[in-house]
């Protein structure tokens, strides 16, 4: 029986190093660095992205997806839909993913913040109205913040592999991937019900969070399309360095509630205290 | 949730010996009020409606010759490129760099009427620099929150980074020059003219705006 198990895991183990094989093969690796020059080693290591032409192709992809279907319809979603109708988009968004960010607030061992998560949660979604108004952030001053799989990996010490950028979902890595599916896994709204209605509001919502994460970036995306001399890298480089922070929850002001765990919805936009708050000393 | 930071804070500073501790908030206060200085002077530049363009660039320029540390900062940015550059590359890619320093800011002069800025929290990092946090507010948008690293180069605060929302610029900006650089097969003379590309284009943009 044990034997069993163990052949059959080192099949699946097998069958994936060679799908990864034919992946690095077809995807073209970097150029490796010069063994003898420690410096550029070391920036190849700091760069983390053993696979970057394949990646620059799926950015192009991205890139082409984005000027014709995310950023019009960003935009579209902006000229038509007035701001406290898309706050309060943003709002539903964020509470929805309670499930998931008070699971990981537990399994990071940080019970404060699971506290915080569960109370903006009741509140919420009681005065709040089903989650439309941040009663709990707004009048009770209790912040949501952001949490996932991934963060949780890497809080635990899970390495965060090569760099990934993925068409329409953004930069990533096999840790924040593998943490992004986990959530969806572990949603309890993906496994409620069935049917029709079911399936039309989990596509809506999953739709709508594209649309809210890419209409939070237009200014940001923007800038960094028309004034970056490289914006692939400055992408990368930005992603990673904001990912970091976010597990260290450096800023709590990072990332809001409705930021998913990888790609472009990581941290949109920013909320800072209001000026003349107590400051820590 | 703030009151759990500030407390660890709080404890922390208690825990550190009392002559430590007096050195180190002289530190962040000087740091402090000289990004406050720095920054009063920069909106003033910035939101001086009676000069024209081209003034008050030269004004936003001076002041961040004084406040910045460029060719630190700069040669930070080219990291290991800086040394296989020849001396003229050298002296034209700080050149270069100071410009868009400069008119990175000034192409955004429309944008940024009427911004004002306060100091946030503030506090020690490592041993050398300090990191100063404000906030920027402009009218019609979101505030934001920008951490000013602040380092002391010959005896006097300088900036050194500025990190929004846990992405420092110079981090980003040496991924991205060295990514320039790597994909022209490491010619630092592509990025230099990259870099003039991208000075005229905010050169046409600061005309545009106003």
């Amino acid at each position: 029986m044990r034997l069993t198990i163990r052949s059959r895991s080192r099949t699946s183990v097998s069958r994936c190093t060679v799908a990864l094989m034919a992946l690095a093969i077809l995807a073209g690796c970097a150029t490796r660095p010069d063994p003898n020059d420690p410096e550029e080693v070391a920036e190849f290591k700091q760069t983390n992205d053993p696979i970057e032409p394949f990646n620059r192709s799926m950015f192009a992809v991205h890139q082409g997806i984005d000027r014709l279907v995310l950023r019009p319809v960003a935009v579209a979603y902006r000229d038509v839909v007035p701001p406290p109708i898309r706050t309060g988009i943003r709002n539903v968004l964020g509470n929805l993913r309670t499930p998931v960010i008070l699971a990981n607030d537990m399994l990071q061992g940080e019970p404060r913040r699971a506290g915080d998560t569960l109370g903006r949660f009741l509140i919420n979604t009681t005065l709040g109205l089903g989650g439309i108004f941040d009663v709990a952030g707004n009048q009770f001053g209790v912040k949501g913040h952001s949490e996932d799989y991934g963060q949780t990996l890497a809080v635990w010490g899970v390495g965060e592999g090569a760099y990934l950028f993925i068409p329409v979902l953004g930069p990533s890595n096999p840790r924040d991937l593998t943490g992004f599916g986990l959530g969806i896994a572990s949603d309890p709204l993906t496994w409620v019900g069935q049917g029709v209605t079911v399936d039309v509001l989990t596509g809506t919502r999953a739709g709508m969070s594209v649309v809210d994460t890419r209409e939070s970036l237009i200014e940001v995306i923007d800038i960094v399309n028309s004034e970056s001399l490289d914006p692939y890298a400055t992408l990368r480089s930005a992603y990673r360095q904001r990912r970091n922070a976010e597990i260290r929850n450096a800023n709590d002001n990072t990332a809001p509630s409705a930021a998913g765990g990888t790609g472009f919805g990581v941290g949109t936009g920013i909320k800072p205290p209001p000026p003349g708050t107590p400051l820590p000393r | 949730m703030t009151a759990f930071p500030r407390r660890m804070l709080l404890g922390a500073g208690l825990g550190l010996p009392f002559a430590g501790r007096a050195l180190a908030q002289q530190d962040i206060g000087r740091a402090a009020s000289f990004i406050q200085t720095t920054g009063q002077d920069l909106v003033a530049a910035i939101n001086d409606t009676r000069a024209d363009v081209a003034a008050r660039r030269l004004k936003v320029a001076a002041v961040l010759r004084k406040a910045v540390d460029i060719e630190g900062v700069g040669r930070f940015i080219l990291g290991r490129w800086w040394r296989q550059a020849t001396p003229q590359e050298q002296a034209e890619y700080v050149k270069l760099f100071e410009e868009t320093l400069i008119r990175n800011l000034s192409a955004r002069f429309g944008e940024y009427q009427g911004v004002r800025f306060s100091l946030g929290r503030s506090q020690q990092r490592t041993e050398d620099d300090v990191l100063v946090n404000t906030i920027i507010e402009r009218p019609n948008s979101a505030p934001f929150a920008l951490d000013w690293r602040v380092g002391e180069v010959g005896g006097q605060p300088k900036v050194v980074d500025v990190i929004a929302e846990g992405t420092s610029l110079r981090l980003t900006q040496r991924s991205e020059y060295s990514s320039v650089i790597q994909q022209n097969n490491g010619s630092v003379a592509a990025l230099l003219a990259a870099m003039k590309r991208q000075i005229q284009q905010l050169a046409a943009r600061e005309q545009g705006a106003r």
